[in-house]
This record gives structure tokens, sequence and C-alpha cells, in this order.
């Protein structure tokens, strides 16, 4: 009748950030130091329960949570498969590092950074494990409007200016995502993500119309998130505008939007959806291309080191979203391979930009000459290192995950086309990166004098360099990694252990008062 | 195992010389060279094996999935290279001890000559192609590295981004080369794709293969048209250029030709492309060569041209003629390092290695001179000398080559190339060392100490022994070598000094004399290569790299021009096509559920609301009153909701379209009154069109989605919320218990709205929001600021208020109501207080923190929900019972409450904070004494506590 | 009535738009709270329409469907959040540029601001 110890700890990810936010705004508002040693210790925690889910989840039974004892389909339900479990893992990961970086002082130069920072936690670990399209769109709403606090972090013209924008255009992807859910729930009657897998099927060809618009529009809104061609607008400005630590951690934000499109797509309108199975899949292949070629369009102009780290985000997403196009398990094996990759190295970049501007005193990020900047071999190296995996060269996790994406388009109708853009965008990146690299390191303009501070810079180096080792690792133990990527793409793929664990293994009803 | 040591020793070897360097510059090549030396005995203590017909091999699986495995294989072919990577490699650690100056990082230079020793020897030993790929990658990016050793010259800088870019195009369709191989042969192993040439040979993917593959080694090899960035990577220090760009890395391209002879050589396509392309390369190296007055460049078109010789023997696809490449290889690796040595010394020791201030170091620096003529002796293909050797056999087998009929073409060109290299090995040599001796150097010109000639003299000997004795020194080396890229029988064949009076002695002699002649007239040839001087490469690589950044620049410049109007239509737009797309490509029947009769007041709020959407096409750009017929949708919005039984809806809408109101008014008090200008009627247009688009759709949508019947899953909801939830108002139970989570997450949304909006205002009132505020004169400002009537009337309704409050709050479960909307009241009771009485007077009174109330509000909510944890059920399950209250009666006081408590607490903090941090802006706007930092900071008299905290 | 309710959020929706297309930050505002309070009706309008059948238990045989009130009480509490917060980002980004326009001008090297 009880949920039981272990399935109890699925609904931490979303506990801890919320309470620790909660705590750090009643106490120790006016205290940074306590905030900081309560943000690190909450993040370490996230961290070790995402491993504990993620081992727990790695026997691939799929696990459902009631909250509130409610019998699904009625209330709401938090499942936890290997999808959810990996990017709970990977969102703690990066978390905690870039919460280390965030502490050589980025988090003193605003208000409440650190409730912010865990009530962005709480927004991306609620998207990851609810099993209910409107919980979803809730956590999504959480997560922006956190992302908005964290994005405006510190103020600053440039920063309100994008700040508006990215605003506005989320406001009408929310008004969008109510609008399908709106449709969905019309016709289906339910929420649920389980019963909408089973009741999808059943629908009368009079509804499919509908039904198949709400669906279409709900990939719009995960599109607008994962940053699609033409509905990327929001992303460039945005990043870089932000704050290095928000824009690191921003490198998950749009992977969310991947992460809703494989969940949605893949449990409720994947094989098993009848008429209207795997309707989405069309779009996203011409999305994808477009969205590589504009980013990497993008990297080539950058005339900062900032619209490069965005841009190749764009690029990067674009990578993705061909694999993701294939929705099969090889395309979403190495799908997730990706996922996982662009997000340490985008997160990476930016860091490492930001390393790499505050020691270049006016010239910042601007791709001219400077004076020499402070620790320039492990800079450069770091950034050396980086710049590989964007680009997708050996030895770092971009280049196996660029092997992995053509090799699993091999067998598709516009291979010569993916490969011819993928390669193409490749040599792009390396030009744009090379030239980039070699005026920050090597095109010294002495006369110009700035300051060079570089105190206190080892945490936040190290912050970047275990993002780049997650990296180097990614490729090295590339096997077992996709191993697991596999073995979650089989199970995503597949609704069948999702359902049963939702709705048919059902426990006792709820206590009832007197 | 083994192979994968000799790989990786000089990658994990590579950090030596790092730490070596601070015990002196000795003891750091010292460190390099014993790693050097250590993979050296490694791979011989194969050789033996290798020597007896043997083909070692060792692999681990790395990525299975895509066939990817970290295996290698050792057998004639790649023990020569490898052989010839580390030996040389030794020689030039070596040198670079002596070449590279005190100022130089020794350490870094060792280093990464290291690591591209590493990737060099791994391409040749590795069987996957996935590895070889990565080793090939790993060369291109070292070489960067290397050639920008000098990185303060933009020489260095732009030759090392030109090789990697050159290279690195190459790289990537070697990666679509590989990969389609792969697929094709079903296997990544080289030795198991050699085992299936004939499947790959009829697939009908074999030609974009193969053109692939050759793009990635005619790009490393320096192949026509990829020849250019070779001479401009010679910026780099000597030993770097003798070692990557003569000796190994450009030998890459002609190893991966060897490596797939066996399975592409008897194609057609393989003759007609490799053939005739090493051919060209080898002429026109040959001519731009002759032409260059700086050493290096010479010796790097040299390097060009013979590096085309091979190429084309290799595509001549003859088994003599790969023997006459492998052979030309050994020999050009022996001759072209030690010219470029001797180059490195005469430049390290003149000051200069331009030609034309050279001339007559023969008598200044006789050790060197004497090494560098024999090495041009052989460059120059003079007998007795390896060079010619080779060279002889390039003709022979040129001599009876017929290409597409024409039996003349590589004869003729051949011998042409021949001569013309003869003609600048004569330049080489004679310009630079004999002469009169001159005085004019930079420098005193004397031998370099021994370090750096006794390289030059070690390549010498092979130069000269092979020169007289080729069977007998290299016979074994080139069969075993030869054989492994014919992966077959050897034809009769013989390395001699003289094979009889052939066509080829005689074109060597032609071209021996010719160039003899070519030298002496070179006055003139110059005349006619200035005539016949093409467009010099580098200015149209650079132009195109140019165009291609001004072009992407041009084009993201224009499409993400910032404009939020242009993004909003675009994004619009796409959602409006794809959604239409959607709904049309699937089928749809018009609802059949009864519609409810129209009645008169619906109608007339109907046409009320139209004419107010209509005002507002209009009048949008009159802000105040764009704001007042905004509240009036709200207000007609919850009009309806009333209407269609939603009583909480109606109640929420209508007090959150107050509160909506008043902070839109306040912000207004302070931004401009009016939109200024319009956009173009084109731009109008294209607006109203947009939006009418988007209404026809939502209202379509919602018109067939309302008109047909389904079956939902609220009836459990109406069923179970009595029994389950102890509340009859059924919304209110779903909001704090069946679906309590959404409400956790609203909640918490309310509550960073509200620290966000306060870290937002909180640096309002410094920098230059500060001095934009002190320009505004607020037009409300009025003699009076807090009339005493509305004074007066706000706290009297305070109390009022609370009570209503407290009421609504509790009655939520079961009547319409609840946190959300008691939240309102108050807040909007106290808010009065800031409006009528001033910031000042109530912040004073304003003992309770909102921000404290906030936190509260979510930890409330949150804690309520672990609660039911405690007693072994999941988050959030609430139970219930009766309590008898005055005046409201009895109530059933669900733990869910709590959560409604949560909810009011995060309401009342958040417009509280929000409206009073606008209005505390307002009045300092209004030039009132305000106190200094934020509101929520607790004022006592005579200390002021800056918003982040510290005293002040 | 259907073709009252689904017309008015047609309308309401159409008028939203063309005020977020607008370059200053003031009109879009408005046109969001506009676009909220049409979804909200669409969302409501979701569990069809019904007079007179509050979803207040008593004893009634017929009541309207509680759960798309309850979501768009959620989704009123949440847009409320967000326009508050929208407002005070326009009112603060005008604070500090002196301008309300919702464009972001091309920066440059000079007029970058850290």
């Amino acid at each position: 009748m009880t949920a039981g110890f272990t399935t109890d700890w699925v609904i931490a990810p979303a506990i801890l950030p919320a309470m620790t936010a909660a705590l750090l705004i009643v106490a120790w508002r006016r205290d940074i130091q306590m905030q900081r040693i309560v943000s690190v210790i909450s993040a370490v925690a996230l961290l070790g329960i995402a491993l504990f889910l993620f081992d727990l989840a790695s026997d691939g039974t799929v696990r459902a949570y009631r909250v509130g004892a409610w019998p699904a389909p009625f209330g709401i339900v938090l499942v936890l498969d290997r999808l959810s479990a990996l990017m709970l893992l990977l969102a703690a990961g990066l978390a905690l590092t870039v919460l280390v970086y965030a502490l050589a002082g980025w988090d003193k130069r605003g208000r409440h950074f650190h409730a912010l920072f865990h009530f962005q936690l709480l927004g991306l670990n609620g998207a990851f494990l609810t099993g209910d399209i409107f919980n979803l769109f809730v956590f999504f709403e959480v997560m922006l409007i956190a992302s908005y606090g964290l994005m405006l972090h510190g103020a600053g013209a440039r920063r309100l200016r994008a700040g508006f924008q990215y605003v506005a255009i989320n406001l009408v992807a929310s008004t969008l995502f109510l609008i399908a859910v709106g449709l969905i729930y019309g016709i289906t009657g339910t929420l649920n993500m389980a019963d909408l897998a089973q009741k999808v099927p059943q629908v009368t060809a009079g509804n499919e119309a509908l039904l198949k618009t709400g669906a279409i529009l709900l990939f719009l809104v995960f599109a607008i998130k994962a940053a699609f061609v033409p509905l990327h607008w929001w992303l460039p400005a945005t990043y870089a505008a932000a704050s290095a630590p928000v824009a690191a951690l921003f490198a998950i934000m749009t992977k969310v939007g991947a992460y809703a499109i494989i969940r949605i797509f893949g449990t409720i309108f994947g094989d098993g959806a009848g008429a209207l199975a795997n309707m989405v899949i069309p779009w996203i292949l011409p999305a994808a291309l477009l969205t590589l070629a504009v980013g990497t369009i993008g990297l080539l102009a950058s005339r900062r080191l900032l619209d490069l780290a965005a841009f190749s985000i764009v690029a990067s997403m674009g990578t993705l979203l061909i694999a993701i196009s294939l929705f099969d398990v090889d395309g979403l094996t190495t799908a997730l391979y990706y996922l996982v990759h662009s997000t340490l190295t985008g997160a990476a970049l930016f860091l490492i930009v930001d390393l790499i501007s505050e020691r270049r005193g006016e010239t910042l990020d601007w791709l001219v000459p400077a004076n020499p900047i402070s620790q320039a071999p492990i800079l450069g190296t770091l950034f050396f290192l980086i710049a590989l995996g964007v680009v997708g060269l050996p030895p770092l996790s971009g280049f196996i995950g660029k092997l992995m994406v053509l090799d699993a388009t091999y067998e598709t109708r516009h291979v010569w086309l993916i490969w011819a853009l993928v390669l193409v965008s490749s040599l792009m990146m390396t030009i744009s990166f090379a030239r980039a690299g070699s005026v920050v390191f090597w095109k010294i303009d002495g006369r110009t004098t700035g300051a060079t501070w570089a105190t206190a810079a080892i945490a936040p180096m190290a912050a970047v360099a275990v993002l780049v080792t997650a990296s180097a690792a990614l490729s090295v133990f590339a096997g077992p990694a996709v191993e697991v990527f596999h073995a979650t793409a089989v199970q995503a793929l597949d609704p069948a252990g999702y359902i049963d664990a939702v709705l048919t293994s059902q426990p006792a009803a709820q206590p009832t008062g007197q | 195992m083994l192979l994968a040591f000799v790989t990786l020793t000089p990658f994990l070897g590579a950090i030596l010389p790092l730490l070596a360097i601070r015990f002196g510059r000795n003891t750091c090549a010292l460190a390099a060279g014993a790693v050097t030396l250590t993979a050296l005995v490694l791979l011989m203590s194969q050789a033996p094996a290798v020597y007896d017909g043997e083909v070692i091999t060792w692999g681990v699986p790395w990525l299975p999935m895509i066939g990817m495995s970290f295996s290698f294989f050792l057998d004639g072919l790649g023990l020569f290279f490898a052989a010839l990577i580390l030996g040389m490699g030794l020689l030039i650690i070596l040198y670079a001890r002596y070449y590279l100056g005190s100022e130089d990082p020794m350490g870094l230079f060792y280093f990464y000559l290291l690591l591209f020793q590493g990737a060099m020897v791994g391409i040749v030993l590795s069987d996957n192609i996935l590895l070889l790929i990565v080793f090939w990658e790993l060369t291109s990016l070292t070489s960067f590295l290397l050639i920008g050793y000098w990185s303060d010259q933009a020489a260095s800088r732009q030759g090392a981004r030109m090789a990697l870019v050159v290279t690195g195009a190459g790289g990537l369709a070697l990666i679509g080369g590989m990969l389609l191989l792969g697929h094709i042969a079903g296997s990544y192993e080289i030795s198991e794709i050699l085992q299936r040439g004939d499947v790959i040979r009829s697939s009908p993917l074999l030609l974009p293969t193969l053109l692939l593959i050759l793009g990635g080694a005619f790009t490393k090899s320096a192949q026509f048209p990829f020849h250019f960035w070779l001479p401009h990577a010679m910026a780099a220090p000597t030993p770097v250029s003798a070692y990557l760009h003569s000796a190994t890395m450009v030998k890459a391209g002609l190893f991966l030709l060897a490596r797939f002879w066996p399975v592409f050589a008897s194609t057609d396509a393989w003759f007609l492309i490799v053939a005739p392309v090493g051919l060209i390369t080898m002429l026109i190296g040959a001519w731009i060569a002759l032409f260059r007055d700086d050493l290096k460049a010479l010796l790097a078109y040299s390097t060009v041209s013979h590096l085309g010789l091979t190429t084309m023997l290799l595509g001549m696809a003859t088994p003599l003629a790969a023997i006459a490449a492998v052979f030309h290889i050994l020999n050009h690796a022996t001759f072209k390092a030690a010219l470029f040595m001797s180059a490195g010394i005469v430049d390290h020791e003149a000051g200069t290695r331009d030609i034309r201030k050279l001339g007559g170091l023969l008598t200044l620096m006789p050790i060197t001179a004497t090494l560098a003529f024999i090495a041009s002796a052989s460059m120059a293909g003079i007998p007795l000398f390896n060079g010619f050797l080779s060279k002889e056999m390039m003709l022979e087998e040129a001599s009876h080559t017929v290409y597409a009929g024409y039996p003349w073409i590589f004869p003729v060109l051949a011998t042409l190339a021949a001569l013309v290299s003869a003609a600048y090995s004569y330049r080489f040599a004679i310009s630079t060392f004999l002469g009169k001796p001159r005085d004019d150097y930079p420098k005193k010109p004397h031998d370099p100490p021994v370090g750096m000639w006794l390289p030059v003299a070690i390549l010498i000997v092979p130069v000269i022994a092979i020169g007289i004795l080729p069977a007998l020194t290299a016979g074994a080396i080139v069969e075993r070598t030869a054989l492994a890229v014919v992966g077959g029988q050897l034809p009769e064949y013989k390395l001699a000094l003289w094979h009889g009076v052939t066509p080829a002695l005689w074109m060597s002699v032609i071209a021996l004399a010719g160039g003899a002649l070519l030298f002496t007239a070179y006055r003139q040839a110059e005349a006619l290569h200035r005539v016949f001087a093409g467009p010099e490469a580098k200015r149209l690589y650079d132009a195109a790299i140019a165009a291609l950044v001004s072009g992407a620049r041009a084009f993201t410049d224009a499409t993400h021009n910032g404009s939020l109007p242009r993004y909003a239509g675009i994004i619009l737009t796409a959602i409006v096509a794809v959604g239409a797309t959607a709904f049309l490509s699937a089928p749809y029947a018009a609802g059949t559920r009864e519609v409810i009769p129209v009645e008169f007041p619906a109608l007339a709020a109907w046409v009320v609301l139209a004419a107010i959407c209509v005002a507002l096409l209009f009048w949008h750009r009159e802000r105040l009153l764009a704001l007042v017929l905004t509240s009036g949708v709200g207000l007609i919005t919850s009009l309806a909701f009333l209407e269609f039984s939603a009583p909480d809806l109606a109640l929420t809408q209508i007090s959150v379209d107050i509160v909506t109101t008043i902070l839109l008014l306040l912000a207004l008090n302070l931004l401009p009154k009016t939109s200024r200008g319009e956009a173009p009627l084109a731009g109008r247009l294209g607006r109203s069109t947009l939006s009418a688009a988007v209404g026809l759709g939502v209202g379509a949508l919602a018109y067939a989605i309302i008109t047909r019947d389904f079956q939902s899953i609220s009836d459990y909801h109406l069923a179970e919320a009595k029994p389950g939830g102890g509340g009859t108002n059924v919304v209110n139970v779903i909001l704090v218990d069946f679906r309590g989570f959404d409400t956790f997450g609203e909640i918490i949304v309310l509550g960073i709205a509200a620290i966000t909006i306060f870290a937002l205002l909180d640096t309002a009132l410094r920098g230059a929001a500060a001095k934009t505020l002190e320009s505004i004169r607020s037009p409300e400002q009025s003699k009076d600021a807090h009339p005493l009537m509305l004074v007066v009337a706000t706290r009297v309704l305070l109390p009022l208020a609370l009570t209503v409050a407290v009421f609504i709050f509790l009655r939520g479960h079961n009547q319409p109501g609840g946190g959300f909307i008691a939240g309102l009241i108050v807040a909007v009771a106290l808010i009065m207080q800031y409006l009528a009485s001033g910031y000042a007077w109530a912040a004073e009174r304003t003992s309770v923190d909102t921000q404290t109330v906030i936190g509260a509000g979510v930890a409330i909510a949150g804690l309520a929900g672990l609660g039911s944890l405690f007693f072994g059920w999941p988050f959030l399950t609430s139970t219930y019972t009766y309590v008898e209250l005055p005046l409201i009666g009895e109530i059933e006081l669900a733990s869910a409450i709590a959560f409604d408590l949560g909810v009011f607490l995060a309401v009342v903090g958040v417009v509280m904070l929000s409206l009073a941090q606008i209005s505390r802006v307002e009045e300092r706007a209004e030039h009132e004494p305000v106190p200094e930092g934020p509101m929520d900071v607790p004022l006592k008299k005579g200390r002021i506590v800056s918003s982040n905290g510290q005293e002040s | 009535m259907e073709l009252l309710v689904a017309s008015a959020i047609g309308l309401i929706t159409a008028v939203g738009v063309y005020l977020i297309l607008q370059q200053w930050t003031f009109p879009i505002v408005v046109g969001l709270t506009l676009l909220s309070y049409a979804v909200n009706i669409f969302l409501f309008a979701a569990g069809r329409l019904a007079v007179n059948q509050p979803p207040i238990l008593t004893g009634a045989d017929a009541y309207a469907d509680p759960l798309p009130q309850a979501l768009v009480l959620t989704a009123i509490v949440i847009s409320f959040g967000m326009t508050a917060l929208i407002v005070v980002l326009a009112l603060r980004g005008f604070l500090e540029t002196e301008t309300d326009s919702a464009d972001i001008p091309p920066d440059d090297l000079k007029a970058d601001k850290r």
C-alpha cells in the first residue's frame, strides 16, 4: 500500500531544489556565504540522488510515482525510466559544475542567484519526471521563469533588451502550449501521457484532424524550446547576453525541448498511435538541416566569442535533431549520445569564453587583437580542446558523435544531403574556431594594456576542466556509454512498459478521513 | 598489444619534455629522444616476424555500434613507414636541439612534436579505418600547432590556419569515404577490407568512395590543385618542415594510396585520376620551385613535385610502378630531409636563406656545403646517388604508359619534369655554395656545431649507399614493402645502377643535360615564368575565405537583425502554416453536440467585446486607453466564466484583472504614454493578415472542439471530490488535492516572479536607470500627493478586506473562493495603503517582509506535501477532518488547505512586492525623499541598510 | 452560444497578435495579456460549455467539467506572474536604455557595456 522507500526518491529531485530555494529566500537572503554553502550542499545532494535514481532505472523497469496517491490517470504521476533518469543525471552534473564556476563571483552580481538556480533545477527535473502533459506545462513555466530571472541576473542594457525578447517569445510559446493541451484534452478527455498513449490510437476518424493539430502545435512548442530554425530567434541574443554560468546552464534548456519531443512523440504518438503514428517525423529533418546551416553560417559570421558560442549551440541542435529525425533505435541512441556531448561542450564553451574575455580588459570577447591574457597556456589548451569538441574533431566526444550521426543516416533517403551538410559545416566551424583561436591566443597586440586580473581563477578553470574531462571520458568509454544510450532508446520507443507501470499496476486507493 | 604501445608511447611520453625542460635543454631533448627511441625499439622487435611474412594484429572494441575498434596491424608497409617516422624523428629531435633559439619554448616544441609523431605512427599502424581517421585528424591538428609555433609571426598563423583548413577539408572527405568503404566492405578493419576488393570494386558506390578517399590523400600530400598550402606551412621552424612537410605527414596521403592500392588500383578510375594528378603536380611543383628564391620555398615546391612523382607511380597501377614508388619514398625521405636541414643550417648561420643574398658558402661552411651538394645531386637525379635510381625507374614506367590512347603524354611530361627538377637542384646547390664568397651576410657564416650537421651526415650515408649498391642496401626493405602494397606476388625486377641502354637512360640524359641548359638560361626562363605566372594560390584562398565570412555576416546580420516584431512574425507564420498543414492532412468531421441557445446578455457582451477589439486596433497607440480597453476584455472574460458555470474562474479572473491593471498603470506612469511612429502600410497589412489568420485559426479550433461530445476523466474527480478530497468545490479540490502538484509549481512560479521582479527593480535606483528617473516628470504629480479621503478610506477598508479574505479563503474548499483570490484581496487592500499614503509611510509600517512571505509560502506548501511521506504515503497525500467554526459554520479542514495557505502567501508576497517596488520607484521619480535600499529591509531610525546587506 | 464564444476567442487572439507585432514594449505586454485571456477561455472551453452547472457538489445531476476549470485557474495564476514580470522588465529596460523599443540594436565594440 505504501509507495515504498525506493520509489519515494523519485519525487526528491523536485522537492530538494524547491525547499533549498525557499530556505535560501527565507533564511539567508542577505548572507551570500551561507547561500553558497547551502546551495553547493544541495547541488551535491541532488547529484547523489540523480546517481541513485540512474542506478535504480538501469534495471530497465519503469517506476511510477503517484503524487497524492491518486490513481492514474486522475492524479499526477511522475515516471522514472532510463530516459528521465539520464536527463536528471545530466542536469545535476552540469548544475554542480556550473555552480562551482559561479561561486567565483558571478553569483554576487545580482540578487537571489542561488535561489533562482535551484528553482531552475526544479523546473528541469519536474519536466523530465512528469507523466502528465499539463504538469509538463507547469514545470516548463517554472523552468522558464527561473531562466528569465537567471538570464536577467546582473541586469545591464543588453541583457534587459535580449531578456524582453526572450520572455516575450516564450510567452507566445506558453500560450501555444495551452492551446495544444486544450485540443488534446478536448478530444481525448485526458492529460496523462500513458492514458493518452492508449486513447490516441482509438480516436475516431472525425477527430483525427483536431488531435493531430493539437499534437503538431505541441511539437512546435518544443521546437521553439529546442531552437529549431526558424523558431530559434530568441537563442543567439539571449545566450550571448546572459551571464556565463547562466548561459552554460542554459546549454541544457534547448535539450529539454529535444527530450520532450522524444518523450511525447515516442510514447504517445509513436508507432502505436494508429492513424497518427509518427506524424511529426517528416517535419524534423528539414528543420534540422536548416538549423545546422543557419547555425554554421552564424558561427562563420561571428565577430565575438559569445556569438561563436551561441551559434555553435544552434548548430549542435541541428546535428542533434538530424539524429532525432530518424526516430528509430539507432537514431535515438545517436541522439542521446550527441545530446550529452553537446550539453557538456556547449556549457564548457560559454565558461571558457567568459574566462578569456574577463582577462582581455576593454576588448572583452571581441575578435580583435588584444593584450596577452594571463594564464594563456591553460586557457589556450582548454579552448583548443573545447573547440575540438564543438567542431567534432578527435579526440573529444564531438568526433564520435559526428561519426555516429553520419553512420546512423547512411540508410536514409537524404544521406548525401545530410552528409554533405554535416561535413561542410564541420569545415566551416574549423575555419571559424581557427580564426577565433589564433586571434585571441596568437595575434597578440602589445600596445593595448587592459586589466588582466586572474585572482581566484582556479575553481572556475577546474569547473571547465571537469566538463572537458567528461567529454573526453564520453569519447574514450564510448562503447559502454552507447550501450546505456541504446537501452534507453529501446525503452523510450516502446511505450508498453511505460503504460503498464503508470496505469495497470495501481496501488491501493488513498486513505480517506472520517 | 605491443603495437598499441608503439603508438601510445609518443602520446604518453609527450609530457616528459615539458617536465624535463626544467632541467635544461639537453635533458629536454634527451627525454624526447628517449621516448622516440623506446617506440622505435618496440617496433623493431617486431621487424623479424614481419620479414618472415607475418602480419601482426591486435585490437580491442571501442564503439561496436559503428564498427569502431582500437585495433592495429603491422605488415611490411606499416613497418616501413613507422620505422621511417620514428627514425627520422630521432634525427629531427637532435637537430632541433641546436636549431631552436634560447627564447623558444623547447619543452612545448617537443611536446607537440611527439604528439604528432604518435598520431603519425597511429595512421600507419591502424587496422580500423575509423581509428585511422582519428590519427589522421590528429596529425592535422598537431601540425597546426607546430606550424603556428612562432605564433607572433603573421606568416606562421596564416600558414597554420591554411594547412589546417585544407587538410581538415580533406580529412572530412576521408571520413565520408571511409564510412562508405566500411559500409560497402561490411567491415572497418583494413585487414578485412583488403580481402574484399572485388566486393568494393563491383559496388555502385565505388566512384564516390574513391573520390572522397582521394580527396583526403591529395590534400594531405599537397597534390594539385591542393598543393598551395604546403609552401606556406614552411613558415614553421625548419625541423618541422623537414619532418612533417617532407619526410612524414605529407607522405600520409601516399601511404593511404599505397594501403588501398590492392583494392582500387585495378579500377579504371584509379589510373585515370591518380596518375595524371601526380604527373601534373610533379610538373607544376618543379616549375614553381625553379623560380623560388627562398631556399625553403624552393625545397617545399620540390617536395610537392616529388610527392606528385610518387603519386603518379602509384596511379600507374602496375606492380613495377608500385615498387618504384616505394623505392622513391625511401630515397626522397633521405635526401630531402637532408636538404631541409642544410637549408636550416644556412639560414641559421648566414642569417638569410634568400638565394639572391647567398653564394660562395663552400669555403665558409665546407661540411654543410659538401653534404648539401650530395643531397642536391641526388635530388637532381645524378647517378651514384639514390635519387637517380628511383627517378630512372619512374621514367622507365612512364616511357611505356599510354594515357587515353596517347603514348607520348607521360614520357614527355615526365622527362620535362625531371629536367626542371634537375635545373632547380643545380640552382639550389650552385647559387648557394659556389661562386665567390660574399661578405655581406647578416651573420658571419661558419659550420654549425656537430649536433646540427650530424643528422644531415647520417642521412647522406644511405643516399650514397643506396645509390651505389641498391639491391644490397635497400633491396629487402623495398621488396617486403612493395609486397605489402601490391598484396600479391611481385614481378621480376632488379634494383641496379645499370639497366643497360634503355629509353629511361636517354630520358635521364635529356633531363640532366636540359636541366643544365635551363639553369644557364635562368634569366630568360624567369622572364618566361613571369609571363605565364598564374594567379597566386594564397591570394585566391584568402579571397575565398574572406568572401565566405563576409557572405555569412551579410546573411546573419540581415536575418538576425534584433527586431522582435520580425521574429514574432516569422514564428507565428510558421506556426500557422504548420498547424494548417497538419489539420488539412487528416480527416475531420463536424461536431454533433447540441448547441446552447444564444441569450441576449451574452450577445450584448459579445458586441461590446467586438467593439473593444476594434477600438484597440485603432487606438492602441494611446496607451492609457488601450489599458482601459484591455481591462474591459478581462471583465467580459470573467463574465463569460460566470455565465458558463465557472464561478471560481470568474472571481479569480476579475481580481487578477484588477491587480494587473494597477500594475500596468503604475508602469505606464513611468513609460511613454503613447507609441510613437507607425509601420509602413506594407508592414501593417502583413501584421493584419497574420493576426487575422491566427485569430481565425484559434477561433475555428475552439469552435470545432466545443461543438463535439467527448469522454473525460473528470467524472472521477466529481465522484471522488467529496469522499476522497473532502470538499464540495471540485475545482478547488482538484487544485489542492488531485492536481496539487500543479499548484505546487504554480506557487513557485509566483515566488520566482516576485524575487526576479525584486532583483530587477532593486538596481533601478542606481546607475543609468536612476538618471532616467531623475529626468522623468510625472504628470500625475499633484500638489496634494495623498488626498485625505483616499487615505481614510483605505485605512478603513484594510481590516474589512482582511476579514473577507479569511472568509473566502476558508470556504474555498467547498464554495467558490480559495487561497489565490483571498491573497489578491489582501494584497490589493495593502497596496492601497502604498498608493494612498505613500511609499515611505507604508514601508515604515510594513514590518512583514514580502520575500519572507513568498519563501514561507513555498516552504509551507512543500512541507504540507512532505508531511504525508512520514506516514508512508506519497508526496501531497491529503487527509481531512471536520471543524466547527463560528460564522462560517462547519468546514472540512483538509491537510491540503495548507497548500491553499501557500498559494495565499505567495500571492500576497508577489503582488505586494511588485506593486510596492514600482510605486517606490515612482516616488523616486516624483522627487520625494525615499529610503535607499530595497523595501524588504526593515528600516530603523538613523540606520540605512543598502540592498546588498552591508551597512552603509 | 458556442459560436459567440469561439468567435470571441478568435477576436481577442487576433487583436493580441496584432499588438504583439508592434515594436514597443508596452503594446506587446498588452497584447500578451490579451492572448492570455483568449487562451484561458480556449482551455476552459475545451471542457465544453455548460450553463448553470457549476462543479460545486449539490446533488445536481450534471456538472460542468471541473478539470479544465482547475487547469485554467493554474494558467491564470501563472500568466499573472509572467505578466507582472514582463511589465517590470519592460519598465526596467526603459529606465536603463531610455527607450521602450523592443528591438536589440546591433551591438558593437564601443557600445558594449558589461
